[in-house]
């Protein structure tokens, strides 16, 4: 790119994923001359590999009302961008293997229920209804009508044009090397080519987040975490609806599963049984799936969809999520001038358009009830 | 699911000059060697094999030299696997292939990557048309299959291996319509075999078949289109203007044509070698993108891997033969065995004068990548997930950097081809669009699979890896 990066802006927002597209056209619809720095390629990080499941099923019920509402914003964003991302409303069914786990299931249903969904527990004679092809021996299954995809990549390059056309001034392959500072107030970046001054600065760069909030001292608990999948070839349609495991307690770590089948009809699949290390550096590296990865992501394919054991793998990938302690967002104002959306613990799809929202209401020092719950200073006793 | 676990001392990959060169080397030296290769017989494309006992092609000097490799290797002891085809590596070295339906994983203590080449295709009017064809694979319809690509055929492109393809056409008695080459023979030519003498002979012998073809010779011409409705009908040519384009004012039509073999140079096949990371450069004399080795040794930057022929930069046979040896003989001592004590100084003097003269010969034949600046916005680009140029073009409006992010947006390389054909085109245009050299904007890179494999032959294969060491089943 051979435009000349401008001097100022009102905001600079940091990482050109799904997280910072959504925020730099927000700030640049709300008013705010915005500038979006991407280090590499736009979309190209998590946000390119990510499955996009957009949906409120076994997140937090606490957060449900935020949910709802990312959700629904995600819907009114297709209908205004004229479905140019491939927005489907499949619904999500996860599957439930053991008995001892359907109590699990039942408890989430339960409080999805109180806030007005409708999630409903399925037979496997039921869940065979929702999706035929899912023959293999399951104990039983939750059904959550309300869950969506939409296809990543055309996502963040939606939300980057419909951000260039409200004024959004995006640069790929022009990495952050660190904020400017002037006593407590940072003033701006410096980029590999040249510095820009800034109201402020939002750090929307997933696992890299950290990083350049420590090129002026400051800690950021956001670490990287390996995340992977698999797809087949084309097919025709074969699965219907997202494919999720019912999770017991203790997250991604016990067992973690997704399976859908993109527009493209490429089927795309990922099963992690046994906690995985990420290597420290491991997000700057070419990085290949693990073997083990591999072996488990297919029999759990095989397993759940019998019919699929003879279809071809066509491609892998490895890219990696910030992650928090609580392994809930990062997101409003870090110190003065310094914003944070980070830290999307696998799930920034279904967040990033309420995200941006609440960056773009505390740039502009406006407030809303809901935004405590991302607040960024709760490892820190409130203080940065 | 049938499952095989396999150990040797040196595994080579690819069974053609270099492999076959490297394989029977390393065995030579006394190692214990495993050699695969894609296709149903060894030999690769120049030393190709044909199917046929009768075919007119067992006399040729390249069959011939083939199939003494090949019987070579057989008698050393070589184990060859055949229409095997690798999906995955991991360092240290274990490979991961399936072959019939049939998962295969070795485990070796060395590798020689001798994956070869592949044509470097260029995206030009009407190239996805039935009937236009890559002159490698009319080549190989031809010679291996007996199989006659058209009646009325066209070879154009650029390149000395338009001359080996009219070689094989002369030897099948078809003949050629016409033969257009961009290059017209200069004073580079003859600067060529005065340097190289020894080479003059096989260029005279090459020229006399393609006069046995009767095509008419278009030297100077480029293609402009391939015309026709269903398939091909017609091909647009006209002589090149001063930017290297063919010049439309000038343009002619060569009708009743059903067969158009293109061929603009190869590239080598470095998906096997950058999954196991070894250093790769880009030069455009050697193809593009080659993995980088030293000559003396064919050693790769990585500990155990080498490589040898067209995968360490296009240079044809002798170079291939002689690097191939070059990488067995090393290969089969860092895999613990002794190196010869002669024969290493005149091989490696050889190899660097038989890549000189490839070097030289590239230079008169430069890969005219920019033709692709001319293909119309209508045209595809990915014919394996139907993506036109101006597809392309509204990727970068909208900020795609690379070809990374271009594939992102258009899922251009996406398809079960893995870029292999789009991926030089698609190169040019982003670069070009983005005014960057190709090198920068990026290339596929290959992740597990290399190929589309089955699942379970996937799963099978991988299950070997975690079986102990020294198993053999």
């Amino acid at each position: 790119m051979s435009e000349s990066l401008p001097k100022a802006a009102d905001v600079v927002v940091v990482g050109g994923g799904v997280v910072g597209a959504a925020v730099a056209r927000q700030t640049a619809k709300d008013g705010l001359k915005t500038v979006l720095l991407e280090a590499k390629a736009f979309g190209g990080a998590v946000s390119g590999a990510s499955l996009a499941c957009l949906g409120t099923h076994m997140h937090n019920i606490e957060e449900l009302p935020i949910l709802l509402e990312a959700c629904a914003l995600w819907q009114s964003l297709s209908e205004e961008l004229g479905d140019s991302f491939e927005y489907n409303r499949s619904g999500q069914l996860r599957f439930i293997l053991k008995p001892e786990d359907v109590a699990i299931a039942e408890r989430w249903i339960a409080g999805e229920r109180a806030a007005g969904l409708a999630p409903e527990l399925l037979s496997p004679k039921e869940a065979q209804e929702v999706e035929p092809l899912l023959t293999g021996p399951i104990h039983a299954a939750t059904w959550a009508p309300d869950s969506a995809t939409v296809n990543p990549f055309l996502a963040v390059r939606a939300l980057l044009a419909d951000g260039k056309r409200a004024g959004v001034m995006a640069f790929a392959e022009t990495p952050v090397e660190r904020l400017l500072l002037d006593g407590d107030r940072i003033t701006g970046v410096r980029t590999s080519r040249g510095d820009i001054s800034a109201g402020h600065i939002v750090l929307a760069a997933g696992p890299w987040s950290a990083r350049v909030a420590r090129s002026i001292g400051l800690t950021v608990p956001i670490v990287a975490r390996q995340a992977q999948c698999l797809a087949s070839v084309r097919l025709p349609p074969s699965i219907r609806r997202v494919i999720g495991a019912c999770e017991s307690a203790g997250g991604v770590e016990s067992g973690y599963t997704q399976i859908q089948q993109a527009a493209s009809g490429q089927i795309l699949f990922n099963t992690v049984m046994a906690p995985q290390q990420t290597p420290a550096g491991a997000e700057d590296r070419i990085n290949e799936v693990p073997r083990r990865f591999v072996r488990d992501s297919i029999a759990m394919l095989t397993t759940l969809f019998p019919s699929l054991a003879n279809i071809l793998m066509l491609r892998s990938w490895v890219r990696f999520e910030g992650v928090t302690p609580d392994d809930r967002f990062m997101a409003g104002r870090l110190q003065d001038g310094l914003l944070i959306a980070a830290g999307d613990n696998g799930t920034g799809f279904t967040r990033a358009l309420f995200l941006a929202q609440l960056i773009s209401r505390a740039a502009r020092a406006a407030t809303d009830a809901r935004d405590g719950f991302y607040n960024p200073l709760r490892f820190a006793g409130g203080k940065p | 699911m049938n499952a095989r676990l396999l150990t040797c001392d040196v595994l080579v990959v690819g069974a053609g000059p270099a492999g076959l060169a490297a394989a029977a080397a390393a065995r030579e030296s006394g190692a214990d060697v495993i050699c695969i290769d894609l296709f149903a017989r060894a030999g690769g494309q120049y030393t190709m094999q044909p199917a046929a006992s009768d075919s007119p092609f067992h006399a040729a000097p390249q069959v011939r030299q083939g199939r003494e490799a090949i019987a070579h290797c057989q008698a050393l002891g070589v184990r060859m696997l055949l229409e095997t085809e690798i999906f995955w590596a991991e360092p240290g070295f274990v490979i991961f292939a399936h072959q019939k339906g049939e998962a295969i994983t070795v485990r070796a203590k060395t590798v020689v990557a001798a994956t070869g080449g592949m044509e470097r295709p260029i995206p030009f009017e009407g190239w996805t048309l039935p009937g236009v064809i890559s002159a490698g694979a009319a080549q190989r319809l031809v010679k291996a299959n007996g199989t006659r690509p058209g009646q009325n055929i066209v070879l154009a492109g650029t390149g000395p291996f338009l001359f080996a393809v009219a070689d094989t056409f002369a030897k099948a008695e078809i003949s050629l319509r016409a033969y257009v080459e961009r290059q017209k023979p200069g004073i580079g030519t003859i600067d060529l075999f005065i340097s190289h003498p020894s080479r003059l002979g096989e260029a005279l012998g090459l020229l006399r078949s393609l006069r046995a073809t009767g095509a008419h010779r278009y030297t100077g011409h480029g293609i402009i289109a391939a015309l026709g409705k269903e398939r091909v009908e017609a091909v647009r040519i006209a002589p090149l203007g001063q930017n290297g384009l063919p010049d439309k004012s000038r343009a002619f039509t060569i009708d009743n044509v059903d067969c158009l073999c293109v061929g603009h140079g190869f590239q080598p096949v470095i998906d096997f070698t950058s999954l196991l990371k070894a250093a790769h450069r880009h030069d455009d004399a050697l193809g593009g993108w080659y993995c980088v080795t030293d000559a003396r040794t064919q050693a790769t930057d990585v500990a155990g891997l080498f490589a040898a022929g067209e995968t360490a930069g296009i240079g044809g046979f002798r170079p291939a033969r002689l690097s191939g040896r070059l990488a067995g003989l090393h290969a089969a001592q860092a895999a613990g065995r002794p190196l010869p004590h002669f024969g290493i100084d005149k091989l490696h003097r050889d190899m660097i004068q038989a890549r000189a003269f490839a070097a030289r010969l590239a230079r008169l034949f430069p890969f005219p990548a920019h033709i692709a600046d001319a293909l119309p916005d209508h045209e595809l680009v990915c014919r394996c997930e139907d993506v036109s140029r101006a597809q392309i073009k509204a990727a970068i409006a909208d900020g795609a950097s690379d070809v990374f992010s271009v594939k992102m947006w258009t899922r251009a390389g996406m398809g079960p081809c893995q870029g292999r054909v789009c991926g030089s085109g698609l190169a040019h245009l982003v670069a070009s669009a983005l005014g960057k050299p190709a090198a920068e904007a990026g290339y596929n890179r290959p992740h597990m699979p290399l190929r589309p494999v089955p699942l379970a032959a996937a799963e099978a294969a991988l299950a070997l890896a975690d079986l102990p060491h020294g198993v053999e089943t």
